[in-house]
């Protein structure tokens, strides 16, 4: 690996969905350690670059540069491999499996042994506060511990860039509050974080860096406090009157 | 189950077994009993594919036959069939492989369409093929009997390398279960996409799991050559032969130990009225109660016989602990 | 310039393409509107060719019989769809195959405890003329078996496309949710897509009874071609199950005379692997 090569570079990512310019050209620079948040109006495109990033889409145009790895449509499982993973908006829990079980499966990835992968993914469990329902069937958890669940789940492959798509989203406030927690105790572990929310008052007083994406274009990349006071991002947030 | 109380019941089956094997010298009934082991086999390794790695196979003969005709062709050339065994699940693993390999990209059924037209083709191929015996097939040399020879005079001895073959599937489902792939393999039928997410590699799994299967089959067909010393594609590589295998996994339970051995248990007991097994063609009573369990089965109980089973296991224990001591 | 028996051969796979067409366009009708692969397809196609052989035993040619067979094979299908397909769209896509498989076992076994497994012809059948043209001599079964199965196919294409309920088809094709909010009624639309595609093979069933014997497992090979058929020409797409059958017609003879009559299916499954390999959308679909 090259020292210089910075952690995560994106460079011109496009991707079109037939007409449709979901991503248009962005260019994005992640340093290592802390949190980044990419904020932007619905259908900005955030869920996209994600999907783009962690290996799901294979984008039209572009490069994304992972410590120097090129991952711009290499497969989606090479790239959790290298150790960029992400969870899903929508849940995707592995329904029928237990917790521990489903958890266990990202364990797998760093800990070849069943043995070791089932301790690993059970303390992973419990600092997630999961400790309780970890032999509870995933398709019976509530949204908060199915959204705990993707986290320990994503979690559990010892990721070095964790992209996380609206965790938050249907949390009632005591949960955001302990989820704030866990995100600190995650940056000070030294895992990379981006972090795709659509409120913004949650992440600024955690966020290092923001990423403002609207149609598919970033318009701000920059410190929290000067990204509320942009007047491109008012406009893209409250529309031009 | 547990995987001890799994293999206390294989202990029991095989200890069963093996002493029908030795004490019982009746050829009809232990004939049977080889057969239904090979299928319980045939049934296990297309459960491994189909089942646990979710891509339903409809031309598993073609791997039977693979074993089936490397123990023809090494005892017609004579080769020792001890080399017939890997030689023939060599051939079935990289056959796998191959339709594996561009199928598992895409939608389910290209694959079941793609395993029965490769089968379609070997069959046809080996019809016309005059070093693979064409329509005719191979009879096989009778050779002195000896475990190196792999020929016995007893039937006996032919259930006890079934019962070998059996629980090295058996063994193999267990162990599969609790491993690494097996993790896997359910995170991919639960979830393809998430399971990516996480780093699991969904179709090198499942290519591993199928050529495992494949090799599995090709033993079963190995010893089933070794025991009629007759070989020909109409019992081997044809169609109805992959339908028997497949009706053999989904009647016991899918993606379960013991559904193949059940599956096979049912199919050589109605098979025994409905007429012939492997190959023969009955007069159709067995296939028609074989296709009607399977549509009660897949409408009612999609986890078939096996899950049957395993309700009234949860009833009677429910009812135990109900009653008072 | 002397062809040889070139023209004949191009003919002749026409018209058995024409046939395996009308017995696609069923298979991929039933795909495209709810997205079920029909392992029993080929089984439907057999108990069509028994009923024909039934009527011609009491005097009715084929072609006269198949209005009836038809329409028997669309009740019948209509049924299948709601004792059996519907109960199983609800689980997971593995349930369907198992339970269109377990179909095909089961009619199958039924033809042979009932009907054995003898081959069955139509008794004196008609047709038995040959036309000339040019150089190329036509068996006038062949021909119009050939023919009929064109028009059959046309009918259920103008169907498809002209009517209102043909309309309510291809929208449940393109977007199932869409075609819901709309008021389609789903269950409706199955249940005459899976008797509109078993009507085909029954139609199919009794222009095959011309030229073919029935007997249980006839149905199998002629279901095996329609799969690789729907491959090519993508699945759920009526156009391109037409070119793909005459495409795989011709494979099948130019290959049968070129190659070897008893080898005439490989280069067909070969196809199909070829395009699963290469243009797994089809020969006509956008990926």
């Amino acid at each position: 690996m090259n020292a210089a090569a910075p952690f995560l570079e994106v460079r011109g990512l496009s991707k079109r969905f037939g007409s449709l310019r979901a991503l248009d050209g962005i260019n994005l620079d992640v340093p290592h350690g802390g949190l980044t948040a990419l904020i932007g109006p619905n259908g900005a495109g955030k869920t996209t670059a994600f999907n783009c990033i962690s290996g799901a889409l294979r984008p039209s145009e572009g490069s994304i540069r992972f410590e120097g790895h090129e991952i711009a449509g290499a497969p989606y499982h090479r790239v959790a491999r290298l150790g960029v993973v992400r969870t899903y908006q929508v849940v995707q829990p592995f329904a029928e499996m237990t917790v521990l079980d489903a958890v266990t499966v990202g364990a797998l990835l760093h800990h070849p042994r069943v043995s070791e992968a089932r301790a690993f993914a059970g303390e992973t469990i419990e600092a997630l506060g999961l400790g309780s329902k970890r032999d509870t069937i995933a398709r019976s958890l509530t949204i908060a511990d199915k959204k705990r669940l993707e986290l320990a789940r994503a979690l559990a492959t010892e990721p070095q860039l964790l992209l996380l798509d609206e965790v938050m989203a249907g949390l009632t406030p005591t949960e955001c509050a302990a989820a704030v927690e866990l995100l600190r105790g995650l940056v000070a572990r030294e895992i990379t974080i981006v972090m795709v929310e659509h409120v913004m008052e949650v992440l600024m007083p955690l966020a290092d860096h923001v990423v403002v994406l609207a149609t598919g274009k970033i318009i701000f990349d920059g410190k929290p406090r000067d990204a509320v006071n942009d007047p491109a991002v008012i406009d893209a947030y409250l529309g031009r009157p | 189950m547990t995987p001890r109380s799994h293999g206390l019941a294989l202990g029991i089956v095989v200890v069963a077994l093996a002493a029908l094997a030795l004490g019982y010298h009746n050829a009809f009934v232990l004939n049977l009993v080889f057969v239904g082991l090979i299928y319980a086999v045939l049934g296990q390794s297309w459960n491994w594919i189909s089942g646990y790695a979710g891509q339903i196979s409809f031309g598993h003969a073609l791997f039977f036959g693979c074993g089936a005709y490397a123990s023809a062709l090494f005892g017609v050339h004579h080769g020792s069939p001890w080399l017939a065994l890997p030689a023939g699940a060599l051939v079935a693993a990289a056959l796998a492989l191959a339709v594996g390999f561009p199928c598992f990209g895409l939608r389910g059924h290209y694959f079941s369409i793609a395993t029965i037209a490769v089968a379609a083709i070997a069959e046809i191929a080996v019809n016309n093929i005059g070093a693979l015996g064409k329509a005719n097939g191979f009879e096989m040399p009778i050779l002195a009997p000896s475990l190196a020879s792999l020929q016995f005079d007893d039937k006996g001895q032919y259930v006890l390398m079934a019962l070998v073959l059996f629980a090295i599937a058996q063994i193999g489902t267990i162990t599969l279960e609790r491993s690494r792939l097996g993790y896997y393999l359910r995170a991919i039928r639960a979830n393809q996409e998430a399971a990516a997410s996480v780093g699991v590699d969904a179709r090198a799994a499942k290519l591993a799991t199928f050529a495992a299967g494949a090799a599995l089959a090709a033993l079963a067909g190995s010893l089933y050559a070794q025991q009629t010393l007759y070989v020909g594609p109409e019992d081997t590589l044809a169609l109805p032969i992959s339908i028997a295998i497949a009706l053999v996994g989904v009647v016991g339970g899918l993606s379960t130990v013991w559904g193949p051995a059940l599956g096979a248990l049912v199919y050589v007991a109605l098979a025994r009225y409905g007429g012939a097994v492997l190959g023969g063609q009955g007069h159709g009573l067995d296939l028609l109660l074989y296709g009607g369990l399977i549509l009660v089965i897949v409408s009612w109980r999609p986890d078939g016989l096996a899950g049957i089973g395993g309700s009234i296991r949860r009833f009677v224990r429910r009812r135990s602990a109900e009653t008072p001591a | 310039m002397d062809l040889g028996p070139l023209p004949q051969l191009v003919v002749s796979g026409i018209l058995t393409g024409l046939l395996f067409a009308l017995i696609s366009v069923g298979l991929t009708l039933i795909f495209g509107v709810m997205d079920v692969v029909n392992f029993a397809h080929g089984e439907f196609l057999m108990l069509a060719m028994y009923l024909t052989f039934g009527l011609a035993l009491v005097g009715l040619n084929p072609i006269f019989a198949l209005p009836f067979v038809a329409l028997a094979a669309f009740v019948l299908g209509a049924i299948v769809y709601r004792l059996l397909i519907r109960r199983l769209l609800d689980g997971p896509p593995s349930t369907v195959v198992f339970g269109t498989f377990g179909l095909l076992v089961f009619l199958q076994g039924a033809a042979q405890y009932f009907f054995t497994s003898d081959y069955r012809s139509v008794p004196n059948p008609p047709f038995q003329g040959t036309l000339h043209l040019g150089n190329v001599a036509l068996g006038e079964a062949q021909l119009i078996a050939g023919l009929g199965a064109l028009v059959m196919t046309a009918l259920v294409f103008a169907f498809v496309e002209f009517t209102e309920p043909g309309r309510a088809l291809r929208a449940l094709s393109e977007d199932r949710v869409a075609a819901q909010l709309m008021g389609i009624d789903v269950q409706r639309m199955n249940a005459l897509a899976f008797g509109l595609g078993t009507a085909c093979v029954g139609a199919a069933g009794a222009l095959l009874m011309l030229t073919y014997p029935a007997f249980p497992r006839v149905g199998t090979e002629f279901a095996l071609t329609a799969f690789v058929v729907v491959a090519l020409g993508g699945f759920g797409s009526v156009q391109g199950a037409l070119l793909g059958a005459i495409l795989v017609g011709l494979v099948e003879v130019l290959g049968g005379f070129y190659i070897s009559p008893a080898l005439k299916l490989i280069p067909v499954y070969a196809l199909y692997l070829v395009v699963v390999l290469l243009r797994p959308q089809g020969l006509l679909g956008r990926r």
